[in-house]
């Protein structure tokens, strides 16, 4: 007789003979109280500390460090027309991304937005970030701990992930990736539940569907997760768990052409966007180059993220590798094999060799890097301290261990503390959009009426123009709508003529060579103001007609 | 606007009733732990409970001697059978007399009723029980040899005042109704009616339910009005706190056939679903002390009801979607409802193969096919039911439309006719 459930990799029939319950309710308070042990004072206390910790470096002087970026200014733009009842965005919504993502980030500002419409400008609404990080944080620290990692690893996990430079600089913008990130984690999270509770599993296929309506890259993470839920839950119910996640992920994830089905917008045709032509653009985007070929785009977004850490990306990496050299006989490699196998497939999209890769493409691999670091970090030490330890061995040797360990240990933070702390020091310390701030307070301030001004203007500084009064869309324009979408360039039928200022900030000044009406008003502008210096400067430029005066 | 709020009610009102209904449906498979909990416990070998087997049988002397070996052959030590017979039905009594000359444990009560149902046979035999606990069985059952024990040992380990046994429907690959109509007893048996006796309200099975003689007799045995009477046992009995414990073992279950024809599930359905009315207008039910519990019981009672009314009212409900003008939100809504038939489709389709992986029995994929396929035509069937249902308690017409059986679940050398009738109105 089975009296106890076996083991998730027991081989026998498990369980056949489990007693007829005793109470009615034996079903129902016998995982609560597994639950109960698991987030255990100490537990709670660890995981605290450290959010406090990472909640002050990532929120302190969160709005103005790192550089105002356009896809912030995007996204937070159609928040807004969200909340604003202008539909999906205030220029036509044409399927670039699911519009999950910015829903969310409508609902996270829809009360300080209620409460003072000005405050929904992207530097003030990055705080909103600060809860997606503490909640994706907890949310490492959980997972790691269900993955059977011991309690400093998990604590180690996710100070690696909110902690690194780099995701501190990444996870303080405004970026859709945050977002799936934080629904990536729970579908794992709940995948890895140690009550192997069905509804926790399909729970996890909506978290995992939500993720990839919030951004589409998160399909490749799907996999992991699907063997995560594989490994923790039993085989007696397993077939239910695993094909009830799969059926709710697909279903949700179904929504999405629903949507665009009952808009009419499923299929390309004349006169209207669609999803199947969205999807082609994303599909289509020219590729920047193989990674490690120097002087490729990829390269140079490989150097970025590396500027800022190295420890996470190459330490993860080597984590990864670790793991997987180690799978025959180290427990942890086997606890981790979704963060790692999440590793291995994202490190290998990112090394396709024609593909695009964007910046933000590292921030959904930042959570998993970190725990197969800290994984790995622990399988080390397990290895050092407790491997072929018996209970003759002497005290010198013991203490052999310990010292070797204390030796690691101390060399590892000698090398990651200073570099951590220069670019933790510069996230909390430098002013970076201050060139922003003073166009942004110019063009409120000196501008005559606002109303009857046409203004070209990057998407990043779009809100504070509508918050100072001009027309969303055709005063307050998002500069390469300008070129780019009929319905904008309609409205300015002599070109640059029709417009009154470019604010021509970093990003305008780069794509305006692509942009003929855009490089025409740069072209026609004179600078009236100029913010900051050298490549960072934002200018005011006002636009001059022909005989020499303005419109 | 008064359309869209009018169909996205009704569109949320029928996502949530199909939401717990699933849920409830898949309440065994919630955790392994659930799912071990729901099995019988091995006896320990003490036997300390004796038990009263009822067996009514009416025009089925081609399967009850088969039924009665089986019986016999069971390991317990301390049972009697009690067959009881209708006094027109010679044919049947000789195979019982046969029977109980043979062994003496076995014995014949005569059910003298004019107009005879299963409820009065059994309240006829009642006051001839000696065991401490009453056992129904049908029949045409299939009993494990085993299954006394294993009672024996529920009863004496959890203190229970009833002890429900599974019954499974085993002929899947007869028809295609036969395959969604032994799936509903796998997902009734194996997970629902746990539910109900974990929430502390439980319609009783017909058979292999074992109920203490004194308890039994406290509550003035069956409804013989009633044609769910064994719904209406189980509701009254946890309705005054019972206590009632569930356990089903695939190896260990009542075997049982699908009705023969279409036009015998109809019927049959349609007593349990006026049987179900009935016990819901009774309202003993009422006496339940927690107001989520009388939640559960009307739930439970008006499925049928509700289970007509949904099948019809989701395609209806995305055609308006679909072809009237509503905004797209609205449109979304009305696609709920379908997202949990859908799920529930897709757990249908597991539950299937998890029933063949239970009792060894192989599905093809053509059965597969035909549970999605047949799916829709079983709903109309269903809603079919539920509406001669209601309409026969409209007209006062309460009698029993007794199902046939021709024991598809037995090998053909055993049983070759069918001469069980049902009972004329």
């Amino acid at each position: 007789m089975t009296s106890t459930l076996p083991a998730v990799t027991t081989p026998q029939v498990p369980a056949q003979r489990q007693a007829v319950p005793e109470t009615r309710s034996i079903g129902r308070t016998d995982p609560s109280n597994r639950l109960r042990r698991r987030s255990s004072r100490p537990d709670l206390i660890l995981c605290g500390v450290l959010l406090v910790a990472i909640l002050v470096v990532q929120g302190w002087n969160i709005a103005d460090y790192p550089t105002l970026s356009d896809d912030e200014g995007t996204y937070l733009a159609q928040a807004w027309a969200v909340q604003e009842g202008r539909g999906l965005a205030h220029y036509t919504y044409w399927y670039d991304h699911p519009p999950l993502g910015w829903i969310q980030i409508a609902l996270l500002t829809w009360i300080p937005a209620a409460l003072s419409p000005e405050s929904m400008t992207v530097g003030t609404m990055r705080a909103a970030m600060l809860v997606v990080s503490a909640v994706s944080a907890v949310l490492v620290y959980v997972l790691g701990r269900r993955l059977s990692l011991p309690r400093w690893a998990a604590g180690l996990g996710m100070v690696l992930f909110g902690l690194s430079p780099l995701s501190v600089v990444l996870q303080r913008e405004i970026f859709l990736d945050n977002l799936a990130v934080m629904w990536t984690l729970l579908a794992f999270a709940l995948a890895a539940s140690p009550s192997r509770h069905l509804w926790h599993h399909f729970g996890a296929g909506i978290a995992a569907a939500t993720a990839v309506l919030t951004k589409e890259t998160m399909l490749f993470v799907l996999p992991a997760v699907l063997v995560t839920m594989w490994r923790h839950s039993h085989r007696d119910t397993r077939k239910f768990a695993l094909t009830g996640a799969v059926t709710a992920c697909v279903l949700i994830g179904l929504a999405y052409p629903l949507f665009a089905l009952l808009k009419g917008e499923l299929f390309s045709g004349s006169g209207h966007v669609s999803l199947w032509d969205g999807i082609k653009y994303q599909m289509t985007r020219p590729g920047s180059g193989f990674i490690l070929d120097q002087g490729s785009g990829s390269h140079g977004v490989l150097h970025s993220w590396l500027y800022y850490d190295r420890v996470l990306i190459l330490g993860g990496l080597a984590g990864g590798l670790l793991l997987l050299v180690t799978w025959r006989w180290s427990v942890t490699a086997r606890a981790l094999a979704g963060p790692s196998f999440a590793v291995v497939i994202l490190a290998l999209v990112a090394m396709r060799p024609s593909g695009y890769l964007p910046a933000m493409y590292v921030i959904q691999a930042l959570p998993f890097l970190a725990l197969v670091l800290a994984g790995g970090t622990a399988s080390v030490a397990h290895a050092v301290l407790r491997r072929r330890r018996s209970e003759a061995e002497t005290r010198y040797v013991t203490g052999g261990r310990y010292a070797l360990a204390a030796v690691l240990a101390i060399a590892a933070g000698a090398y990651v503390v200073p570099r951590w702390y220069d670019g933790d020091r510069t996230a909390v310390t430098a002013d970076a959009n201050a060139p922003y701030q003073a166009a942004s307070k110019w063009l409120s301030t000196e501008v005559a009426d606002p109303e009857d001004t046409r203004v070209l203007v990057d998407d990043a500084l779009w809100l504070d123009l509508v918050h100072a009064g001009y027309e969303p869309g055709r005063g307050a324009i998002w500069f390469y709508k300008a070129d780019l979408d009929p319905a904008v360039t309609k409205t300015m039928p002599r070109g640059w003529k029709d417009l009154d200022y470019v604010v021509a900030s970093p990003t305008v000044r780069r794509d305006a060579v692509e942009l003929p009406n855009v490089k025409a008003a740069m072209e026609h502008s004179t600078p009236v103001a100029v913010f900051g210096s050298g490549e960072d400067r934002v200018e005011i430029r006002q636009i001059q007609t022909a005989s020499g005066g303005v419109r | 606007m008064l359309t869209s709020v009018f169909i996205a009610a009704v569109s949320l009102a029928l996502f949530w009733m199909a939401a717990f209904t699933l849920w409830w449906q898949m309440h065994a498979w919630r955790t392994p732990e659930v799912l071990a909990s729901t099995r019988f416990s091995r006896p320990d070998g003490g036997e300390h409970v004796s038990f009263s087997l009822l067996l009514p049988a009416r025009h089925e002397q081609a399967v009850l001697d088969h039924t009665i070996q089986r019986l016999l052959e069971s390991t317990h030590t301390d049972f009697e059978i009690i067959v009881i017979v209708g006094h027109d039905d010679p044919e049947t009594t000789e195979v019982a007399n046969k029977a109980a000359g043979r062994d003496p444990r076995v014995r014949v009560v005569v059910d003298t009723h004019e107009k005879k149902n299963k409820p009065k046979a059994m309240n006829t035999a009642l006051p001839h029980c000696r065991g401490d606990v009453v056992g129904v069985f049908d029949a045409e059952d299939q009993v494990h040899p085993e299954l006394l024990a294993h009672v024996d040992h529920a009863f004496r380990t959890t203190g229970a005042d009833v002890v429900q046994g599974g019954v499974q429907l085993i002929n899947f690959h007869s028809s295609w109704y036969s395959l969604r109509n032994c799936l509903e007893y796998f997902f009734w048996f194996r997970s629902r009616l746990h539910l109900h006796a974990q929430k502390g309200f439980i319609p009783l099975g017909g058979n292999t339910v074992f109920v203490r003689t004194d308890v039994l007799r406290e509550a003035d045995g069956w409804d013989p009005n009633c044609l769910a009477e064994d719904c209406d046992l189980g509701v009254r009995l946890s309705s005054v706190g019972k206590k009632v414990v569930v356990a089903y073992d695939s190896d260990m279950v009542t075997k049982e056939e699908t009705p023969g024809s279409l036009m015998s599930l109809l019927k049959q359905r349609t007593r349990w679903n006026q049987g179900f009315l009935q016990v819901y207008r009774k309202k003993d039910w009422k006496q339940l002390p927690t107001f989520g519990q009388r939640l559960l019981a009307r739930y439970t009672l008006m499925t049928p009801f509700m289970q007509a009314f949904t099948g019809l009212i989701i395609p209806l409900n995305i055609a308006i979607a679909v072809f009237l003008d509503v905004p797209v939100s609205v449109a979304f809504i009305t696609f709920l409802p379908a997202v949990t038939a859908l799920v529930t489709f897709v757990f249908e389709v597991v539950g299937l193969h998890d029933f063949g992986k239970q009792y060894g029995l192989r599905v093809r994929f053509v059965h597969y096919l035909k549970l999605i396929v047949g799916g829709p035509f079983y709903q109309v069937l269903l809603a079919g039911a539920a509406v001669r249902a209601v309409w026969r308690e409209q007209r006062g017409r309460n009698d029993w439309e007794l199902t046939t059986h021709v024991g598809a679940h037995l090998t053909s050398a055993e049983v070759t006719r069918d001469l069980r009738e049902d009972v004329p109105a």
